[in-house]
């Protein structure tokens, strides 16, 4: 347990950050929190030559609403700023609880909703139901800045369509007709626990039938994964168990989980469909949860 | 029996607890000493692989690399915790046995440089094929783990007392049982640590140890050395288990670095190098048949166990005794026979972890009592009342029980949880469970053959009388002895415990004490302090004698007053008389000293599991489980245990909740996990699951008003025996709430899961 050697920057602001992204040569890692990183570079499956620290970038530990664009939260917010953030609690109280229960407080005081995401796990607790929301992020670079749906930028365990000069600057989450949200994560134990499944749901419900419903599912797939034949299961729908139960299991379908010390694939089939009936049934009788 | 005492008996604070709480107390690894190198292992990344050549070039160039070690610098003895088997050595030389063992060390001038020194040691190794299943390892074509140890048996016993087979005969019904119990870690919360230096030929060492005699014995021994020439001392202790039990690498190779470079040298083992050195409990396959009459009563057993015990032997030996002999204690029954492998494997070593070897063998017997009280129609809570152990008995297996509360802790339990309400008005997916434990309260023998004492301590009163320090070889490792010493040295004294200072744990200053293992302190160590407090006691009244012109048989001292029996008006203070006394007599001082008399039978390996008292308990826990996922939600446990007299009630409580917390994780959550070539994938926090504090149930703690007439003021163990049960009382709440028996651990929710499903299959396919 011990870091490699490395060279350590602290770039004042972001277009020094993006320039020195694309101008240093060998394996170059940003660092946000460091909960993952520097875990990773001690048990030595990360060795980055360059580091580089985003620390000094304090316009990116805000969280605001912007006409247009919905609540805006910036990559350094961390867990625990998410979960303290009035602005969200007020719109989508989903999101800060799934920070608040996704790690203990050593780790949600220090780690940031960018890494979360930068990070590409498949079993990471923001992105399942930021994606839920319809959530996008917002990259700058050297040339520019691109705005992408969450859901496309992460494309595999570990990878994003992320450039060598690009930093994940904001998170984004439009205003929109969902009438509930939730995320649902199942762990061995109370706390301190990685998500052998989880599962965010966002419903929209008018008149007492599912008009719109977006499922995504954590731990079972290379990536988040959208449960899509769900989804369009619950489409026009009338609220029902039968309904509910139908969705549960055409998700558990569209999960591709593995076995691991965590769980056997067959295992995690079937938590996926207990806890997308949970989730739905949560999002639909409590809101954005 | 119901006397009230100034001292024992009160939760008097926590000798160490502002030290520990503001941060001030110091562990081995916060020590600094001029000069001092740090030091690392190089260890095996094969589980089973030949040596072909080691070369150390490379690393010896790196700026602020001060030494590289191999075998080849280090004594060849082979060494061990059990004597029988020493098959331990420094260094690997012609093949290592695990992921993990030892192959060479570096010391430098900084932690770093020993990473990057390690990198630089170039081992050419030809991988063999491991053993890494304990089931097969005795097969024949398996490798061999030691050339000496055909087919890798390392320990083979086979015992039996009366006539099981006539037993079996005759009884009314007889039923066996298989269940697997599995690898789990201690994981005491302080890393191994050791810091190791020289002066001229004495050395000395600070260690993170249960037991710095142990230590200092076998490194004097590894050395070729007087003992009087090693001194080892621990500082504050960050937890053991049972896992601080025998000197590591780090000890042995600090040793020589420190005497090759000629500067102190600091080594420890990080989170996943303490999981690789191990000495955790066994995996073990159990199997029990029992036969019972009609109403229960238990006739004969008969244990059948096979254990994992890695790569070296450890402390081994005495776990596989362990695991039969204690399994006749908390029922009586005549006819008992143990047949037991322990056998190598290409795995970590396995040694004593809390309740040494009994809590698995326990969990095997609860469960399968369970399921015999089922086949029988008789309420489990009944049966264990039936069979409960009586006190002034003596086991079948030659053990001599003196206290012992069996039935009431089992029917106080009973009284608590509202074990008869919740029976008789089952709410579905709720179960209840009892077991039963019990543990010694000290290892009649020591680990090693020796006469010496166990137990030895003296008391010093300081020149005016205000201040007693005790000096006790017995090791605080956060259990909280030495708060319980003091308080019985105080006791003992007629002084006041807020006055007491302690030294403890330095084979240098402190007198010999064999450390915290098998329950021993607050008994043995206890009884010394007792009886060097006496001494000091007599003397002080002998002078309050001259001081008072009264005779010393009318004086006595309570809570630092000494007083007439019979005259009101007649005292002094310990104070004055102590004060006194080092002006005309000199230094006041007490010693005592503590040596178990004989015990146990006369057959191969009747010294396991004696012991000169032994405690006993009951717990009832309440679970309930999400039936679609497994998920076990634990209610909350009732814990009552015969310890004898309470010294410190909370520090009683804390241990009890202690147990339960580790016995809680071996139960559900806990075990380590190995990959297909022996390479342990979770040896961190995150996938070895320890419980956190939001898991942990309410439980209610209980002792019986317990006199053991053989300890200090009657006490006996606690800090294991709340283990004992604890498994099997998962194991059998499960099985109430779900109908179905899971016979394996952990009991993880996917195993749950899994049981209910294919009981629902099956269910469904009889309707079908």
């Amino acid at each position: 347990m011990y870091m490699p050697d490395y060279e350590y920057h602290t770039p004042g602001t972001l277009a020094e950050a993006c320039t020195l992204l694309g101008e240093l040569g060998g394996k170059v890692t940003v660092l946000a929190g460091g909960s993952d990183v520097l875990h990773k570079m001690k048990i030595g499956n990360l060795v980055p030559d360059h580091l580089v620290s985003l620390k000094n970038l304090k316009e990116l530990r805000e969280i605001r609403y912007e006409q247009g664009r919905g609540v805006v939260i910036g990559a350094l917010v961390t867990h625990d700023g998410i979960y303290r953030s009035q602005l969200l609690q007020k719109h989508f109280l989903s999101l800060p609880m799934a920070a608040h229960t996704m790690a203990n407080t050593q780790v949600t005081n220090i780690g940031t909703i960018g890494g979360n995401i930068v990070n590409g796990s498949p079993l990471a607790d923001l992105p399942p139901i930021l994606i839920a929301l319809g959530a996008s992020v917002k990259l700058v670079g050297r040339s520019g800045e691109r705005v992408l749906p969450l859901e496309e930028f992460i494309v595999g365990p570990g990878k994003t369509v992320i450039a060598q000069d690009e930093i994940l600057t904001e998170i984004s989450i439009p205003d929109q007709p969902t009438t509930g949200s939730t995320y649902k994560k199942f762990g061995l134990r109370k706390s301190g626990a990685l998500a052998v499944v989880s599962v965010a749901a966002a419903v929209t419900v008018e008149g007492g039938a599912i008009t719109d419903a977006r499922i995504v599912l954590g731990a079972v797939a290379p990536v988040p994964l959208r449960a899509k034949s769900a989804e369009a299961s619950l489409k026009g729908k009338k609220v029902s168990d039968e309904a509910i139960e139908e969705a549960a299991a055409a998700a558990a379908a569209d999960s591709r989980p593995i076995s691991d010390l965590r769980g056997s694939d067959e295992y995690r089939r079937e938590l996926v469909r207990v806890f997308t009936k949970r989730a739905l049934r949560k999002a639909i009788d409590e809101g954005h949860v | 029996m119901s006397k009230n005492y100034n001292v024992i008996g009160h939760s008097k604070p926590k000798i160490d607890g502002p030290e520990k709480v503001s941060g001030a107390a110091k562990y081995t690894g916060d020590l600094k000493f001029p000069n001092m190198l740090h030091g690392k292992i190089l260890t095996s990344p094969h589980a089973h692989a030949r040596i072909l050549s080691i070369d150390t070039s490379e690393a010896e160039k790196l700026p602020g690399v001060k030494a590289v070690i191999t075998h080849k610098d280090v004594p060849t003895l082979k060494y061990g915790l059990s004597p029988a088997r020493w098959d331990e050595n420094i260094f690997c030389s012609e093949k290592t046995r695990f992921v993990g063992d030892k192959v060479a060390a570096v010391a430098c001038l900084d932690e770093e440089t020993c990473y990057k020194a390690l990198k630089l040691i170039k081992v050419e190794y030809e991988v063999l094929p491991a053993v890494l299943d304990f089931l097969t390892a005795m097969d024949e074509g398996q490798p061999l783990v030691h050339e000496e140890y055909a087919r890798n048996i390392n320990t083979e016993i086979h015992q039996e007392f009366g006539d099981v087979a006539k037993a079996f005969a005759e009884a009314h019904h007889v039923r066996t049982d298989t269940f697997i119990g599995q690898r789990t870690y201690q994981c005491p919360i302080e890393p191994h640590s050791a810091i190791s230096m020289w002066d001229a030929g004495k050395l000395t060492i600070y260690s993170s140890t249960q037991s710095p005699h142990y230590f200092q014995h076998y490194i004097a021994r590894e050395f070729g050395m007087d003992i009087g020439d090693v001194r080892v001392l621990k500082t504050f202790v960050g937890g053991g288990f049972g896992g601080k039990l025998e000197p590591t690498g780090l000890e042995f190779a600090g040793a020589v670095l420190a005497k090759i470079t000629s500067r102190p040298v600091r080594m420890f083992y990080d989170r996943a190098e303490m999981f690789a050195h191990n000495r955790g409990r066994h995996a073990q396959q159990m199997e029990i048949t029992t036969g019972v009459d009609k109403d229960g009563k238990i006739l004969g057993a008969y244990a059948n166990f096979k254990m994992d015990g890695g790569a070296y032997t450890s402390l081994g030996i005495a776990s596989a005794y362990y695991a039969g002999a204690l399994l006749p204690m908390t029922y009586e029954f005549d006819n008992f026979k143990f047949d037991m492998y322990r056998v190598y494997t290409n795995l970590p070593a396995c040694g004593a972890q809390r309740g040494h070897g009994a809590p698995q063998p326990k969990y095997a017997f609860e469960s399968h009592l369970d399921n015999v009280a089922k086949d029988l129609g008789i309420d489990p809570m009944d049966i264990r009342i039936r069979n409960a152990r009586r006190p002034d008995t003596v086991t079948p297996n030659d053990f001599k029980i003196n206290s012992c509360h069996m039935k009431e802790c089992l029917e106080r339990a009973r009284e608590i949880s509202g074990w008869d309400e919740k029976k008789k008005n089952k709410v579905p997916g709720r179960g209840i469970g009892v077991s039963t434990g019990s543990f010694v309260t000290g290892a009649g023998y020591p680990i090693y053959r020796t006469d010496l004492p166990h137990a030895s301590a003296f008391i010093r009163v300081n020149e005016d009388g205000t201040a007693a320090t005790l000096y006790t070889g017995s090791v605080d490792i956060g259990q909280g002895s030495d708060t319980v010493l003091c308080q019985m040295a105080a006791e003992a004294m007629g002084y006041r415990y807020e006055q007491m200072k302690i030294v403890a744990a330095d084979t240098e200053t402190t007198p010999l004490d064999f450390g915290a293992y098998a329950s021993r302190q607050t008994y043995m160590s206890g009884t010394a302090v007792k009886l060097a407090g006496e001494e000091v006691k007599k003397q002080i009244l002998e002078m309050a004698s001259f001081m008072l012109s009264l005779p010393p048989e009318d004086l006595d001292c309570e809570d630092g007053i000494i007083f007439s029996k019979s005259r009101d008006d007649k005292s002094i203070t310990f104070q004055e008389a102590a004060r006194k006394h080092f002006v005309l007599r000199g230094p006041l001082m007490g010693k005592g000293v503590y040596t178990p008399p004989k015990l146990g039978g006369t057959f191969k390996g009747a010294a396991v599991g004696t012991s000169p008292a032994y405690s006993f308990g009951a717990q009832i826990g309440e679970v309930e489980i999400d039936a679609e996922t497994g998920e076990i939600s634990v209610l909350g446990i009732w814990d009552v245990h015969d310890c004898g007299k309470v010294i410190n009630p909370r520090l009683l409580h804390g241990q009890v909740h202690g147990a339960l917390f580790m016995g809680m994780g071996e139960s559900v959550w806990e075990e380590v996990l190995f990959d297909d070539k022996g390479k342990i994938i979770n040896a961190e926090l995150a996938n070895y699951k320890m419980l956190t504090a939001m898991d942990m149930p309410p439980i209610e703690s209980e002792v019986i008003d317990s006199y053991e007439p053989t300890g200090p003021w009657g006490a006996k163990e606690v800090g294991e025996g709340s283990t004992n049960p604890t498994l099997g009382m998962f194991s059998n709440a499960i099985f109430d709430a779900m109908g179905v028996r899971v016979n394996s651990l952990p009991l993880t929710y996917e195993k749950v899961w899994r049981a209910l499903k294919e009981k629902r299959e099956q269910e469904a396919a009889e309707k079908a």
